[in-house]
């Protein structure tokens, strides 16, 4: 395919939810791998620096999420989770290569028609059909996309108030709660790439537009701090890894 | 070599769906549109004509079968049953299981259960949970079995099945606070487009599922993916409640004519 496979995926440790039997962790699992994945593998979050060689070969970009410990408010932590595992993957460079048969060998006859190569032919296909790793140390170039990755945030609704980051009772005894995934890119407006409404409540229209606003704001906070996180654990370990390399 | 049986002709260890040639196929409406240009067979903010048909099957509490142009499925309600296995619940059980017919899609599925089965089921569920009245039926379940028939997208499955659940529960005679609606919207380029079809999904850049109840004006579920600002998603949610105010003018209509018949 063209520009690569995404494949988020969520386990849940058993150990995770003993007093759930195994078919009951199973459709846990897959409720929550279906969630993720269709927030995460949408094709407007599709990272594009995936492709190897147009139309032929592609990276394929598998996401595990393992559930050791569950004492609530689980999909923020997985989101979270997602976000940082995605903004630190790194996509090895690639060089095509083309191959060409041995000269010399070829038993064609000299008088078939062969197309001749005009001056005039400016078309650049490429007739590169494999690639190689030019530096297999090299980690290679972050995945794009890094601040398009959405933050999630569960608001637990008790009309007509919310309150976040729900325990265990907490969420048993919340007949509603609104989960919104947001990014802040740093160019353009904020993007919810998903919200759902999960419970046997309901609720009015106006409320879930006076919710999306509050859990935007919300959303930003927590968004700002993760990447303040992700960006001192970059510099912790490779730039001063480097530093210390050199001082040593 | 593990199916290979001496006894009996072996075919071919796989199979593959035939590829046909493409001047066969519909013409794709969409094969040379560009973001901006309108909609394609219909206005923006219209719905694809519903059908309705409640007391399909005979053998079900309460049935309905409902038909969007290329969306077809049919819905069927047994309950409220007496639960034997699980312990005492005050509080009625709703179970909906969906399922694909391997005809349904472009691509044969196969008749196993999956995790796209169990994702449409939670979300069906998810719509019409608030609606049904479970504290009126202890010890019981209401079992809902969806099947899809045909398929022309996720979105649209999501919004005819709510629809076709509901007024299956409605035929079956369960209590219920009102009729959950359904209607799916997706944002194309800067325009809001309502029921969107599996192709018009493809070209926008997200879309979003409302369940509500317009009887009582409250809203049950709220699915949506993709990339839209908050302001976008709150329009496409208004949008979606407005119609679906229309379609339970529809289906409460179909409901009572079924009614009178029987």
């Amino acid at each position: 395919m063209e520009e690569g496979l995404f494949a988020p995926c969520h386990d849940s440790s058993p150990a995770a939810y003993p007093y759930l039997s195994s078919n009951a962790l199973d459709d846990l699992s897959y409720d929550m791998t279906t969630t993720v994945n269709q927030t995460l593998a949408h094709p407007s979050l599709h990272p594009k620096n995936l492709g190897i060689l147009s139309k032929k070969k592609s990276w394929g970009l598998h996401l595990d999420l393992m559930v050791l410990s569950d004492s609530g408010n689980i999909y923020d932590a997985l989101f979270l989770a997602a976000r940082a595992a995605l903004w630190d993957t790194k996509v090895p460079v690639t060089r095509a290569v083309e191959y060409q048969g041995k000269k010399g060998s070829a038993t064609l006859p000299d008088d078939m028609d062969l197309e001749q190569e005009s001056g005039f032919d400016t078309r650049q296909v490429s007739r590169a059909v494999d690639f190689e790793l030019p530096d297999y140390w090299d980690e290679g170039e972050t995945l794009a996309g890094q601040d398009q990755w959405p933050v999630c945030v569960t608001l637990n609704i008790v009309a007509p108030v919310y309150y976040l980051d729900a325990t265990l009772q907490e969420e048993a005894s919340t007949p509603l709660r609104l989960l919104l995934a947001l990014s802040f890119p740093k160019s353009g407006p904020a993007r919810l790439q998903a919200t759902r409404l999960l419970g046997p409540g309901e609720t009015q229209l106006s409320q879930v537009k006076s919710l999306v606003q509050e859990g935007e704001k919300h959303a930003r906070e927590l968004f700002a701090a993760l990447e303040a996180k992700l960006k001192e654990e970059d510099v912790r370990r490779n730039q001063r890894a480097r530093d210390r390399f050199v001082l040593r | 070599m593990a199916t290979f049986d001496r006894r009996r002709i072996n075919g071919p260890e796989d199979s593959y769906p035939p590829v046909f040639d493409d001047e066969l196929d519909a013409v794709d409406a969409y094969a040379l549109w560009k973001i901006g240009e309108p909609r394609q067979g219909r206005a923006a903010g219209d719905v694809r004509p519903i059908f309705v048909k409640p007391g399909l099957i005979n053998q079900a509490n309460g049935s309905a079968y409902v038909e969007t142009e290329k969306t077809k499925l049919v819905c069927a309600v047994y309950g409220p049953r007496q639960s034997k296995n699980t312990v005492y619940s005050d509080r009625g059980r709703l179970n909906v299981e969906v399922k694909f017919a391997p005809f349904s899609c472009a691509k044969r599925r196969a008749p196993i259960r999956d995790a796209e089965d169990r994702s449409v089921a939670v979300q069906i569920h998810q719509a019409i949970l608030p609606s049904v009245r479970l504290e009126l039926l202890p010890k019981s379940t209401v079992d809902v079995f969806i099947t899809i028939i045909e398929n022309d997208g996720l979105e649209s499955c999501y919004a005819s099945g709510a629809v076709a659940a509901s007024a299956a529960l409605a035929d079956a005679g369960i209590e219920m606070l009102g009729l959950v609606m359904s209607c799916s919207s997706s944002i194309v380029g800067k325009e809001i487009w309502l029921d969107p079809t599996d192709r018009e999904v493809g070209l926008a850049k997200g879309s979003l599922v409302l369940a509500c109840m317009p009887a009582l004006g409250s809203v049950t579920s709220v699915w949506q993916s993709g990339d839209m600002t908050p302001v976008e998603a709150m329009e496409c949610m208004e949008a979606c409640q407005e119609r679906c105010t229309d379609i339970h003018a529809l289906v409460s209509e179909a409901l009572l004519a079924n009614a009178r018949l029987s």
